[in-house]
This record gives structure tokens, C-alpha cells and sequence, in this order.
């Protein structure tokens, strides 16, 4: 069956089985339903790229992700599919390994594929780039700060915030030498942390030593080496790692020099995976809301998306400025921190 | 009798059904409607839904204990809800709840959208959201009212937590930010009981405690806001009955809320309030309810206003065959004594406490000048 013989059969106009799939919220509860039992009876599926050449809309999305094998991406990648789910679209997700030629490449290819829009995730193209995007009438949202591209929509948490948060618990729990061990990506994040952590250990009068400061890749591995490195010298009494994956891999590397977390090296993370809950000792670590961060740049994207669909010079307005999200991260003390009221991990 | 013009809205009265589960979708909001209440509220609408705990509401015979209720639909659920709830008419207030205040803008923009009447700020749960209660800041409270504001056109109410030092410099923040609205207080943090046998607290962590535990609270905190703030307040805290509705307007509340009496006897609970009010203000030929708003609160004295008249219990011998003696026993200046069938209160003793006027349930005690 065609949407004219759906249409025939329920006695109303193509017009109104053609809204009952874009915008139901339009069509009155009663109609709306009989017109969806008789789809439904006959088994009737959209040709959605019949709908695209019709309504200009493809019903697909492209999601660019810097690393799919990091746990905290597919998280946020989670929250976006949710949304898009319910709307009704299909997510292209496109996993770039951070690179900027293979993400350039990933989005020409959605454009060619005509998606309805794009969500960059920590990307680090230029504004020049994603401004040709937007200029080719495909809506962009950024979650995670880029440092090359400022002024688009974004929805982004203060990372710097939630370091300065951690690395104070650190000094507050008596921890008089900190290091750091600051991940490769997300990048522009990790440097903000890193400024964090200086700026805490600056206003608390803790040296800042360099010894104290390594990048490391985002990985166990990386937080393993750069642990290993650190503690060739004289150990600091805690280490703050820019993920919750480098802080395991940092307590790997305490446990094998025979050093014990927290009595003798306390360990901070970032990020909360949910691996952090399960780790011996439990890892203290701020709490970033992946899954939230997905959800609100689907929700950007569509309310994009939607306001080109109508006319209403309301709804336009929402692409003149570009709108910005800020999510709060949160301390979670656990054992790793050598934290002792049992208060502190209850709220 | 009870039309009430409050936010800027007509409301039939001014009795409201607060934030809980029991409005937690649209076909409960309107069954709330429908059971007489001036307006409803939204179970808190948060950015991304969360999974309950189990359990996760306990009680006692003096109210009860929640930890964490958000609603379980997310955003775009509302705008179905939001119609469903709307459409046999009705105010709609939808409850929003987050960290910061560009989500608290995206939720209440979108609910305007779906039809929400008016927005009530909700950052003063007492748990899960760190030790110190966000409503407990007058700083971020006032970030957040000024941003909603100045993102909606619909009137913003802010809900204020007694978990707070100065609620009152709270409340102001919530004006100067341009709010319409404080409504207090929100449950007060605790913990219900603990089982002494199991050493088991009666729910696994802190929560927020509503019911009959709160009213004074409430009623402290609705009077502090009268007294220093010029913005209307929505009293909320253990009402079960149109008098304590009135003692929250006597106190400078231009209408309530009404949560836990709901969860626990039902909605039929509102009509029940609203007609003892009625019965009450006939009773009193009273034609509005603002003719006792804040009359309380011209009662309300500072110490150096207070009498210093040297009241004393002048009860020489009152027929008393109530038997419970329980004056005696609470009279901590040993002034009152019983002779077989009569109390006698020693007038040189009495202090003028007033404990036993309290504590006799026959009300047979008096301090007198």
C-alpha cells in the first residue's frame, strides 16, 4: 500500500497521513490514530527518500566521534541516539580516531548523504570549517569545547571547575606534593584541568613542580607508563589524572611498585565510569554527565533542525544566536583519596 | 469565595497541589484538576531522567520521608503530557529542576512552549545533590531565577529550602532576580527512624521529610519571608485540613500547596480543605481570603514588645476529674497539685510558663493577670 491508498482507506487526504508521520502533535488524537492502526494493519512503511526529496528531510543524523573505544564517547554517543530515536531518526555514527583529515572526510560524506545534521564531539576543526557546514543549511551542534571554533551551538561541561573541585579535596586531605597525568584528548578539556590543578596548588601554596606534570595518552596503558615515570623519582603523595582510564591505570602501577592507595599514593580520576565504582579502592573522581551531554546536543540539533521546518519567526530566532548548554560535573569521594568522613560519599 | 489571583493567574482557589509522583504524568495532573485544586504542579522535570531507587518513600503517623522523586519523563515526553494534563482546562505549573542555569532556561523554554502556565524553580531537595543545599545559596539562586526569567514570559516561582541559614535573604535574591513567587519550603533533609533491632535507618540514606514534622517549619519560614520580603509566597509544609491552610495565610502565604496529605489519603483530601476553609470563613463572615492574609503576623512579637505582664495560673481549685494529671507531672515549678477531685495551682509557685494551659486536655488551666 501507497500513502494514497492509506489515505483513501482511513477517508482523509494524503495531506493529513503525510502529517500524522512528520508532525503528529497536529493531527487530532482520533484521527491520528485510525490512520496509524490502518499503517500499521497493512503494514505500510514510509519510503523515507521519497520523504527527503518531498520534505527536504532525510531523517538521518551524523554523529562524528573522536574514539570509539572510549567507554565515556559512547556514552555521550548513547544520549544522542536516545533522543534521536524517539524522533524518529537513524544516527551515522562516524569514528574520526583523532584525526582532523579522516573527521573532514567523515563529514563531506554525511553532506553527501544529506543528513538533516551534524554533532561534532570534541572536535578540533577550525571555525572556517564547520561555518562551510552550517552554510550549507545543515545545523551543527559541538559537544565539548573546540579551541579552534568558537560561536556555534554547544553544549560543553566546566572541566576546569571540576579539577580545581578534585585537586582541593586532594590539598584538603593533606596531600602536600600533587601530580598530574593529563590525557591527550579531550583536548582542549585536559588543558583546562591542567590549569586547574595549578592554579588549586598556586593558591594553596603546594610547589608546582614539572617532574609532577606528564601528558599522557588517554588510556590504562598511558596512565600506567606515566605513573611508572613519575614514581622513578621521589613519589608525590597523590596523583589527579584527567580520566578515570588513566587513574586505573595509574593504580596498577602504584600497586606493582609495591606502594598501597590510598596510604601511600593517593589516586583522583575524572569522569566517573562506571568502572570506578568497582575498582579496590573505590576511585574518588568527578562525576561528568556523558549521557546528558548526548541528550542535550540531540535535543540543540533538533530544535535546529525543527525550526527550519516552520515558519514561525519565533522559532527562527532559535538559529540566529547560537545557544550553549553548560553541564555541572560533580565530586564523587570514594576510598582512592584517602578521604575519611564517610559523609563526604553521600552526597 | 476563594478566587484567587495568584502569578498573575485566576485560580478558583488557592489550595495547589504540589510536586510528588501523584502529578508525575498528564492523566495524573488532570485527575488532580479535577479534584478541585486551584492549580497543579509538575513532578520535577529534570534533563535527563534518572533510575529510582527502591524503595524510596516511607512514613509514620506524622509524615513521611522521600529520597530523590524526579519526574521519569523525559523533556519531550511533556509536550504530550502537558496536553493531556490541559485538556479539560486548568492551571498547569510545571516543576523544573537542574544544576545549571542554561538547562533550567532549555526546560522551562520548552514546557512554556507545551503550554506550562507558570514555572516553579525547584533546587532545594535535601538530597542526593550534595551536603549543602543549592537553595542554601543566594548567589546561585539568583543566577538561575534571572536567567529563567529573562528566558520565559510566564511568571517564575522559586521553591525556597528551610535547609538554609537566612531563607529570607534567599527570598530576596529570588525578587531581585525578577521571580513572581517563593513558595516554601520544600522537604526539610532527615532521616525518618532507624529499626533498633537491624540497625537498618527506615530508608538507606538521608531524604527529604514532608507531612504534620514540617508545618511549624513552614510556617516559621513563610512568616520570616512576610516580614522581610515584598513577593507573594505559596506556604507549603504538613496542610490536612483548611485550618492549617488558613494558619499558612494568616502567616502571609497568598495560597499552598499541598503534597504529602495527597500521597497519603488521596485527592480527595483538597476538597475536604477547601470546604473546611469555606465552613470556617462563613463562620467568621469572612467574603475573601485576603481579608486574613498576614493577620497573623501583626501578632508575632519581638522580645522588647513582648508583656511583660506577670501572668501566673490563678486556678485556686478546678473540678478536674479527668485523672490524667498530667499538669501535675509537667509542672516543672511543682505549682500545681491535685485534691481528689480538684486541681490546685499555687500562684506563688507558677512561673507563668503556660506549659499546663497547653497540656490539659480539657483546657481548664489559664494564666491570668
Amino acid at each position: 500500500m501507497n500513502i494514497k491508498q492509506i489515505a483513501k482507506a482511513a477517508g482523509v487526504s494524503v495531506a493529513t497521513v503525510s502529517r500524522v508521520m512528520n508532525h503528529p502533535e497536529n493531527v487530532a488524537p482520533k484521527t491520528r490514530d485510525k490512520i496509524l492502526k490502518i499503517m500499521e494493519e497493512e503494514e505500510y512503511k514510509p519510503n523515507w527518500f521519497a520523504q527527503g526529496l518531498n520534505f527536504n528531510k532525510t531523517k538521518t543524523i551524523g554523529l562524528v566521534i573522536p574514539y570509539m573505544l572510549n567507554s565515556m564517547y559512547m556514552e555521550i554517543a548513547k544520549g544522542v541516539e536516545d533522543v534521536a530515536q524517539q524522533k524518529g531518526y537513524i544516527t551515522f555514527m562516524c569514528n574520526v580516531e583523532k584525526d582532523t583529515e579522516i573527521e573532514k572526510n567523515y563529514i563531506e560524506q554525511l553532506l553527501t548523504r544529506r543528513v538533516d545534521g551534524i554533532i561534532l564531539m570534541f572536535s578540533s576543526l577550525d571555525e572556517k570549517f564547520i561555518k562551510s557546514v552550517e552554510e550549507q543549511d545543515v545545523p551543527v551542534v559541538l559537544i565539548g569545547e573546540d579551541r579552534c571554533a568558537k560561536g556555534f551551538n554547544t553544549v560543553k561541561v566546566d572541566c576546569r571547575a571540576g579539577a580545581e573541585a578534585i585537586v582541593s579535596k586532594l590539598v584538603e586531605n593533606g596531600h602536600d606534593s600533587i601530580g598530574i597525568l593529563y590525557g591527550n584528548d579531550p583536548e582542549q578539556e585536559s588543558l583546562d584541568m591542567l590549569e586547574g590543578y595549578k592554579n588549586v596548588l598556586k593558591n594553596n601554596d603546594v610547589k608546582i613542580l614539572d617532574e609532577y606534570i606528564k601528558p599522557v595518552e588517554n588510556t590504562i596503558e598511558g596512565g600506567y607508563l606515566g605513573a611508572k615515570k613519575m614514581m622513578a623519582g621521589t613519589p608525590p603523595r597523590a596523583i589527579f589524572t584527567t580520566s578515570d582510564e588513566i587513574a586505573y591505570g595509574v593504580m596498577d602501577a602504584i600497586k606493582d611498585c609495591n606502594f598501597k592507595v590510598p596510604e601511600d599514593i593517593a589516586v583522583a580520576g575524572f569522569g566517573n565510569a562506571r568502572m570506578s565504582n568497582l575498582v579496590e579502592p573505590k576511585l574518588t573522581t568527578v562525576e561528568l554527565p556523558f549521557h546528558k551531554m548526548g541528550v542535550y546536543g540531540a535535543r540543540l540539533l533538533f530544535d535546529l533542525i525543527e525550526a527550519e521546518d516552520k515558519e514561525d519567526a519565533k522559532e527562527k530566532n532559535i538559529k540566529g544566536e547560537p545557544r550553549q548548554i553548560i553541564l555541572q560535573s560533580k565530586l564523587k569521594i570514594r576510598k582512592s583519596c584517602g578521604h575519611k568522613e564517610r559523609i563526604g560519599e553521600m552526597f | 469565595m476563594f478566587k484567587t489571583n495568584f502569578l498573575g493567574l485566576e485560580l478558583d482557589n488557592p489550595i495547589i497541589i504540589a510536586a510528588g509522583p501523584w502529578n508525575r504524568d498528564g492523566e495524573g495532573l488532570k485527575r488532580s484538576i479535577a479534584a478541585g485544586a486551584g492549580a497543579v504542579v509538575t513532578e520535577s522535570i529534570v534533563s535527563d531522567t534518572l533510575l529510582d531507587v527502591r524503595p524510596r518513600i516511607a512514613c509514620d503517623e506524622n509524615g513521611a520521608q522521600n529520597i530523590r522523586l524526579y519526574s521519569d519523563i523525559q523533556i519531550e515526553g511533556w509536550e504530550r503530557e502537558m496536553s493531556i494534563a490541559k485538556s479539560k482546562g486548568g492551571v498547569v505549573i510545571a516543576s523544573v529542576s537542574a544544576h545549571t542555569p542554561s538547562e533550567l532556561v532549555y526546560l522551562a523554554s520548552k514546557l512554556e512552549k507545551f503550554g506550562a502556565d507558570a514555572i516553579e524553580i525547584s533546587v532545594s531537595n535535601p538530597m542526593g545533590e550534595g551536603l549543602e543545599v543549592v537553595a542554601s545559596n543566594a548567589d546561585i539562586v539568583y543566577e538561575m531565577t534571572k536567567e529563567v526569567v529573562a528566558a520565559v514570559k510566564l511568571p517564575v516561582m522559586v521553591k525556597l529550602s528551610q535547609n538554609t541559614t537566612n531563607i529570607s535573604k534567599v527570598a530576596k535574591a529570588v525578587k531581585a532576580a525578577g521571580g513572581s513567587c517563593v513558595s516554601a519550603i520544600n522537604a526539610v533533609r532527615g532521616i525518618l527512624g532507624v529499626d533498633i533491632e537491624t540497625a537498618q535507618p527506615t530508608l538507606s540514606t538521608y531524604g527529604g521529610i514532608s507531612g504534620e514534622y514540617i508545618r511549624p517549619l513552614g510556617l516559621a519560614s513563610v512568616a520570616t519571608i512576610s516580614q522581610t520580603v515584598d513577593i507573594p509566597i505559596c506556604g507549603i509544609g504538613g496542610i490536612s485540613s483548611g485550618r492549617h491552610a488558613i494558619e499558612y495565610m494568616m502567616m502571609g502565604a497568598s495560597a499552598v500547596q499541598v503534597g504529602t496529605t495527597v500521597m497519603l489519603e488521596g485527592r480527595e483530601a483538597v476538597g475536604k480543605i477547601i470546604s473546611e476553609m469555606e465552613e470556617w470563613c462563613k463562620s467568621h463572615s469572612i467574603a475573601s481570603v485576603e481579608e486574613i492574609r498576614g493577620k497573623a503576623l501583626e501578632n508575632l512579637k519581638s522580645f522588647d514588645e513582648m508583656k511583660i505582664e506577670p501572668a501566673v495560673s490563678t486556678v485556686k481549685s478546678v473540678p478536674c476529674t479527668e485523672n490524667c494529671d498530667k499538669c501535675t507531672v509537667a509542672c516543672m515549678y511543682g505549682a500545681i497539685k491535685r485534691e481528689a477531685d480538684t486541681v490546685v495551682a499555687d500562684s506563688n509557685k507558677c512561673s507563668g510558663c503556660g506549659l499546663c494551659t497547653f497540656i490539659c486536655p480539657a483546657k481548664k488551666l489559664k494564666l491570668e493577670w
